[in-house]
C-alpha cells in the first residue's frame, strides 16, 4: 500500500478551495482536514502534509482562516483551524469562480 | 497591508511558530501511524511507513516556512555568518583588502565632501541652497562687476520669475572705539535679505523691511562674533556697537552655521544697505547707477525655469539700457547657479575639485583591480570547496551569492575605514588656517549624503572586485572541480584573468601616480620658478581711509584725492624712516592674490585694433618706489616721478608683454595711451611677472601712479632687512595710528605668506598625493607579490623537475620574473599611452616632464620587479628533492 501517494493533480488553487470547504462545516485540525477530504471524495483525494501545511500557512497569511490550539478527540494538543469572515467571503467567491471554470471545461469536453 | 502585518507578526514569533508547526506535523504523522496500526499493520511497519515520509514532513515544514516570505533573511544571516568565518580565517588578506579599499573610499569621500561644500551646499545654514540663482550683470568686456543698487531695485520690480530677489555687498568695516578699531567683514543687505533666505534669528530678531526703509541704525552679528568679541554676553540685544564711526544697535544674532552669502567667506556683521551713506561717509552708491558691486540672488518661482528667468532678465536689461544708456548701454546679464559665481574663489575651486575627484576614482578603480586579483588568487584554492557545494545540490546562484556576501562585507568594512578617513580629511580642511585678506571658512563635513556616497562606493568596489572571482569559481563542471588539485588550479585558465587584472591594475596605478606627480610638480615648481618679483623680505599690510569717519570727505562722499595722495606720501616717508626698512611703497593690488587683479580697457595712440574693441590689460595703482620694493626689475625709462611732483603729465609704466602686444615692440617710452579720457605717457618698462597664478602665460599690465590717480586705500609694501619683516608689524601699526587714529591696519602678512595662500588650492592635492602615491605603489606591490607567490607555490613541482634537470636558481627566477613582468610592462605601456593622451587634452601644450613621463613608469616597473623577484627567489631556493616530493 502506497501511503505516501499524493492526491491527483488538482487545478491550481483548488486545494485552498477544498480546505476552505472542509472548514465551512466547522473547525478542524490538519489531520481532520485531510481525513475529511479523503472520506468526502471516496478516497480519491489524499492530501499529503507537504501540500496541506503550506496551503494552510497561505490561508493564515491571507487571513482566511485562524488557528487556535485545542484538545483533539483523544485529548492531545492539536491546532484547530477556523474559517474567518474574510475566509467565508473568499470561499463564496472561489466557489463561483470554480463553478464557472467547471462549466467551461465541461462545455469544451462536450464539443469533442 | 493586513497581510504585511501578519507577515511581521510571524517574523517576530517565528521561533514559536516553527516549533508549533513541527509539533502539528508530528501529531499528523502520529495519528496517521495509529490509523495504519488500526488497519492491521504492525507498529514497526507503520512507523517505518510514516518515517519514510520524513523527507516529506521536512519539505512540508520548509514549504510552510517559505509561504511567509522570510526565508531570504535566514539565508542572508547564514551567508553573513559563513562569510565572516572565511574572512576571519584569512586575516592578512582581509586586512590588506579592507585597508586599501578604506584608503581609496576615504579620499574619494573627503573630496566629495569638499565638492559638496562648494557646489551642493554653497550657502551653509540656508535651506535648499541649490535653488538660489545669481543675477549677474556682464559688461561688454566680459567682466562681472556686480549690480548697482538702483539697478537691483529695477530688476527686483521687473523680474517675476524670482520669488524674492535679494542683494548684498561684502564690505570691510572698522568695529570698536576710535582708538582701537578692528577690521571686521560685514554684508550690506537689502531689506528682504533674511526673509528671502528663509532665516530666523538665533537670538533677538533679524533685519526686516522697516529697519531698512526707516534707516534704523541696527546691526545683526554672527555667532562667532558674539562669542569671541562680545564674550557670549546674554544681554547682547540693544547693545551699541561702533561701526565705521557710527553707533549701531545690535538687534540679533544669526543662526548657527550661517556665515553669509559669499562662498566660503565668513562674515561677522549684517547691516541694512540703506545705512551705507552713513558708514561710508557720504557714498552715493544707493543712487549712482555707475557704482556696481552688489550681488543679486534669488530663488526661482516654483513654476519658473532658468531659461524663462534668463529671457525675462534679457528683456529687463534691454529696457534698462534704453532708460539709462550712460550706465547700462554696454550691459547684459546672466542667470547663473549660485555655485558658478563668477567672482571669488569658487571659480578655481569647482574645476580643481572635479579633476581631483576623477583622479581619486581612478585610484579607487586601481585598488579594486588589486583586490580582485587577491581574491582571484585565493579563489583558485577554493575550487574544491565550491565543487563540493555544487555536488551537494547548491545552485550556482546561491554560491555566487555566498561569495558576493564575502566581498560585500569586505567592501562595507572598507567603507567604514573610508568614512573615518573622510571625517579626518574634512576636519583637516576645516581646521586649515588660510591667511587671507578675507576670513575664509569651509563648512565641510560628512553628512548623510556623504555617508551614502561612501557606502555606495564600498558596494561598488565589492561588486567590481568580487564578481570576477565568484563567476570564475562557479564556471565549469562540477566533476572537474572536485578532481581539481591545487596544481591543476594554477594551470587552469584563471591565470589569464589574473594577468589581465594585473595589467589593468598596473595601468591604472601608473595613471594615478602620474597625476600625483603632475600635481606635486605643479606645486613644487612654484617654489623654484621665479615669480618675477622677490617674495622674501616683504611685509604687507593694508589701510583704508574710507572707513575712518568724517575727515577729508568731499561733497560726493569720496575721500579728497589730494588728501589721499598727501597721506600716502607722509605715510611712506614715516615708514622709510623705520629702522630695518629698505624701501616702502603702496599699491592697490598684490600679485598672486586669490581674487586676481582687475582689468582695464584703454586705447593706444596710433593703433586701431582689428575689431574696434579697446585693448585690455591688468591694472595696478602704485607709488613710485613700488618696483624697487617688490623687486620687479625696471628695463627702460626713468619710471614714475615723486608723488609731490606737479609738473609732469600723467604717467604709466607697462610690462614687456604690453610693449610686445600693443606697441608691436616699438620704442615704448614716451608712447601714449588713453584711458577714461585721460592720456598717459609711458614712463618705463618693467619685466613680466606672474600676476594671477603661477605658470600663467605672460599678461600685459599697466601700472598707474598714486600721483595721478590717488587711492583712498592701499596695500603697504615694506622691503626690509632679511628676516626683519615679521618684526615690523607693530611699528607700522603705530605709525598709521599716529597719522590717522581712526584707521586700523589690517591684513598684515609677509609676502611669502600671501603667496602661500594663493597656493593653498594646489597644496591640498599635492599633500594628499605625497601620501597616496607611495601608498598606492605599496598596495600594487602587495598585489603583485601575492599573485606571483601564489602562482609559483603551485608550480613548485614543475620548478623541482626543471632544477633536477639542471636549471639553476637564477634561470628559474628569471623565467618567473620575465613572465610576470611581460604582463605588467604591457599594462604600464597602455597606462602611459592613456595618461599621455589625457594629458595633452587637459593641458594642451604643457611641458612633457621626463621625470614624470619616464621616471614614474620606471619606478613602477622597479617596484613590480622587486615584488615578483622576492617570492620567485624564495620558491626557487627550495631543495629540488623537497619540491619534487611536494606532490
Amino acid at each position: 500500500m502506497n501511503v505516501s501517494r499524493e492526491a491527483p493533480d488538482l487545478l491550481p488553487g483548488t486545494l485552498d478551495l477544498l480546505i476552505l470547504v472542509a472548514l465551512a462545516h466547522g473547525s478542524k485540525h490538519g489531520y481532520g482536514i485531510a481525513e475529511h477530504l479523503k472520506s468526502m471524495s471516496a478516497d480519491v483525494l489524499q492530501v499529503g502534509e507537504s501540500s496541506l501545511y503550506p496551503a494552510l500557512q497561505r490561508l493564515l497569511l491571507n487571513g482566511w482562516v485562524k488557528a487556535e490550539w485545542g484538545a483533539s478527540e483523544n485529548n492531545r494538543r492539536a491546532r484547530y483551524y477556523t474559517l474567518t469572515s474574510a475566509g467565508r467571503k473568499q470561499l463564496r467567491a472561489e466557489r463561483e469562480e470554480f463553478d464557472r471554470m467547471i462549466i467551461a471545461i465541461q462545455k469544451v469536453l462536450q464539443v469533442t | 497591508m493586513r497581510t504585511l502585518l501578519r507577515r511581521l507578526r510571524y517574523w517576530i514569533n517565528r521561533r514559536r511558530a516553527e516549533s508549533e508547526l513541527a509539533e502539528e506535523i508530528e501529531l499528523h504523522r502520529e495519528v496517521k501511524q495509529e490509523e495504519l496500526e488500526r488497519s492491521g499493520l504492525s507498529a514497526r511497519d507503520a512507523m517505518a511507513a510514516t518515517r519514510r515520509e520524513l523527507g516529506n514532513t521536512l519539505k512540508a515544514r520548509q514549504d510552510s516556512r517559505d509561504v511567509w516570505g522570510w526565508t531570504w533573511i535566514d539565508d542572508t544571516i547564514h551567508d553573513v555568518r559563513y562569510a565572516c568565518r572565511t574572512i576571519v580565517k584569512m586575516p592578512i588578506l582581509a586586512a590588506v583588502v579592507v585597508a586599501s579599499l578604506g584608503v581609496g573610499i576615504g579620499v574619494n569621500s573627503a573630496v566629495f565632501s569638499w565638492i559638496q561644500a562648494v557646489v551642493l551646499r554653497p550657502l551653509p545654514g540656508v535651506e535648499n541652497p541649490s535653488a538660489f540663482y545669481l543675477v549677474e550683470p556682464r559688461a561688454e568686456t566680459g567682466s562681472y562687476p556686480g549690480a548697482s543698487w538702483p539697478e537691483y531695485n529695477d530688476l527686483r520690480a521687473r523680474l517675476r520669475s524670482f520669488r524674492e530677489l535679494i542683494a548684498f555687498r561684502g564690505a570691510p568695516l572698522n568695529v570698536g572705539e576710535p582708538d582701537r578699531p578692528e577690521r571686521s567683514y560685514g554684508l550690506l543687505i537689502s531689506d528682504n535679505y533674511f526673509s528671502g533666505l528663509g532665516l530666523h534669528a538665533a537670538i533677538g530678531r533679524l533685519i526686516d523691511h522697516d529697519d531698512a526703509s526707516e534707516r534704523k541704525p541696527v546691526v545683526v552679528i554672527s555667532r562667532g562674533f558674539w562669542k569671541t568679541r562680545l564674550g557670549s554676553n546674554p544681554n547682547v540685544l540693544g547693545q551699541p556697537l561702533r561701526v565705521n564711526g557710527q553707533t549701531l544697535t545690535v538687534i540679533g544674532v544669526v543662526p548657527e552655521g550661517f556665515q553669509g552669502t559669499v562662498l566660503a567667506v565668513d562674515f561677522d556683521l549684517w547691516v541694512p544697505a540703506s545705512l551705507a551713506p552713513g558708514l561710508f561717509t557720504g557714498t552715493r552708491e544707493l543712487e549712482e547707477r555707475g557704482q556696481r558691486g552688489y550681488s543679486v540672488i534669488g530663488m526661482l518661482q516654483p513654476e519658473s525655469t532658468r531659461v524663462q528667468a534668463q529671457s525675462e532678465l534679457n528683456a529687463a536689461m534691454r529696457q534698462l539700457a534704453q532708460l539709462y544708456p550712460e550706465s547700462n548701454r554696454k550691459f547684459e546679464a546672466e542667470v547663473l547657479p549660485y555655485w558658478r559665481a563668477p567672482r571669488g574663489p569658487q571659480r578655481l575651486l569647482a574645476s580643481g575639485l572635479a579633476i581631483l575627484q576623477g583622479v581619486m576614482l581612478v585610484l579607487l578603480l586601481a585598488v579594486c583591480g588589486n583586490t580582485a586579483n587577491l581574491l582571484l588568487a585565493r579563489a583558485a584554492a577554493r575550487g574544491r570547496e565550491i565543487g563540493t557545494r555544487l555536488a551537494m545540490g547548491a545552485t550556482r546562484l546561491r554560491i555566487v551569492r555566498l561569495l558576493m556576501t564575502e566581498s560585500l562585507i569586505l567592501g562595507l568594512l572598507g567603507s567604514g575605514i573610508g568614512v573615518i578617513i573622510a571625517l579626518w580629511g574634512t576636519n583637516a580642511l576645516r581646521a586649515m588656517r588660510i591667511s587671507m585678506a578675507i576670513p575664509i571658512r569651509f563648512q565641510t563635513g560628512v553628512d548623510a549624503t556623504g555617508l551614502m556616497f561612501s557606502i555606495l562606493l564600498g558596494l561598488a568596489c565589492a561588486v567590481i572586485s568580487g564578481a570576477a572571482p565568484a563567476l570564475q569559481l562557479v564556471r565549469g563542471d562540477v566533476q572537474s572541480k572536485l578532481r581539481t588539485t591545487v596544481t591543476a588550479a594554477a594551470a587552469s585558465p584563471q591565470p589569464r584573468l589574473r594577468n589581465a587584472f594585473m595589467a589593468v591594475e598596473a595601468a591604472l596605478a601608473l595613471m594615478v601616480l602620474m597625476a600625483a606627480g603632475l600635481f606635486f610638480e605643479s606645486f613644487r615648481e612654484t617654489r623654484i620658478i621665479d615669480p618675477g618679483f622677490q617674495v622674501e623680505g616683504v611685509l604687507l599690510s593694508a589701510y583704508d581711509l574710507t572707513g575712518g569717519g568724517a575727515g577729508h570727505v568731499q561733497a560726493d562722499g569720496s575721500i579728497d584725492p589730494a588728501f589721499s595722495r598727501a597721506f600716502a606720501d607722509r605715510l611712506l616717508e614715516r615708514l622709510r624712516a623705520l629702522s630695518g626698512v629698505e624701501s616702502a611703497a603702496i599699491a592697490t593690488s598684490v600679485p598672486l592674490d586669490i581674487h586676481g587683479l582687475p582689468m582695464a580697457s584703454f586705447r593706444v595712440e596710433g593703433r586701431s585694433s582689428a575689431d574696434g574693441t579697446p585693448d585690455r590689460a591688468l591694472i595696478n595703482f602704485v607709488t613710485p618706489d613700488y618696483f624697487r620694493t617688490i623687486g620687479i626689475p625696471q628695463l627702460a625709462g626713468p619710471g614714475f616721478v615723486a608723488l609731490n611732483d606737479t609738473t609732469t603729465l600723467p604717467q604709466a609704466v607697462v610690462n614687456e608683454e604690453f610693449v610686445h602686444r600693443y606697441l608691436l615692440d616699438a620704442e615704448p617710452v614716451g608712447h601714449r595711451f588713453r584711458r577714461n579720457d585721460q592720456v598717459y605717457a609711458i614712463a618705463g618698462v618693467v619685466k613680466n611677472a606672474f600676476y594671477d597664478s603661477f605658470g600663467e602665460a605672460p599678461i600685459p599690465i599697466v601700472y598707474l601712479s598714486y600721483r595721478d590717480r590717488p587711492r583712498a586705500s592701499g596695500e603697504i609694501h615694506l622691503r626690509t632687512r632679511p628676516g626683519a619683516e615679521t618684526l615690523l608689524a607693530g611699528e607700522v601699526r603705530r605709525v598709521l595710528h599716529e597719522l590717522e587714529p581712526g584707521i586700523p591696519l589690517f591684513n598684515v602678512r609677509t609676502m611669502s605668506e600671501h603667496v602661500e595662500t594663493n597656493l593653498f588650492l594646489r597644496r591640498i592635492p599635492a599633500r594628499l598625493f605625497t601620501v597616496l602615491g607611495p601608498l598606492l605603489l605599496f598596495f600594487a606591490a602587495i598585489g603583485i607579490y601575492s599573485v606571483v607567490a601564489y602562482n609559483v607555490a603551485h608550480r613548485i613541482t614543475e620548478i623541482g623537475v626543471r632544477m633536477a634537470l639542471g636549471a639553476t636558481v637564477s634561470d628559474v627566477v628569471r623565467q618567473i620574473v620575465g613572465e610576470t613582468m611581460r604582463v605588467i610592462a604591457a599594462g604600464t605601456g597602455a597606462g602611459l599611452l592613456i595618461a599621455f593622451i589625457i594629458y595633452i587634452h587637459v593641458v594642451p601644450g604643457g611641458p612633457i616632464d621626463p621625470r614624470i613621463f619616464l621616471g614614474i613608469p620606471i619606478i613602477l616597473l622597479l617596484v613590480a620587479t622587486a615584488a615578483c623577484w622576492l617570492p620567485a627567489r624564495r620558491t626557487a631556493e627550495v631543495d629540488p628533492m623537497i619540491a619534487l616530493k611536494h606532490q
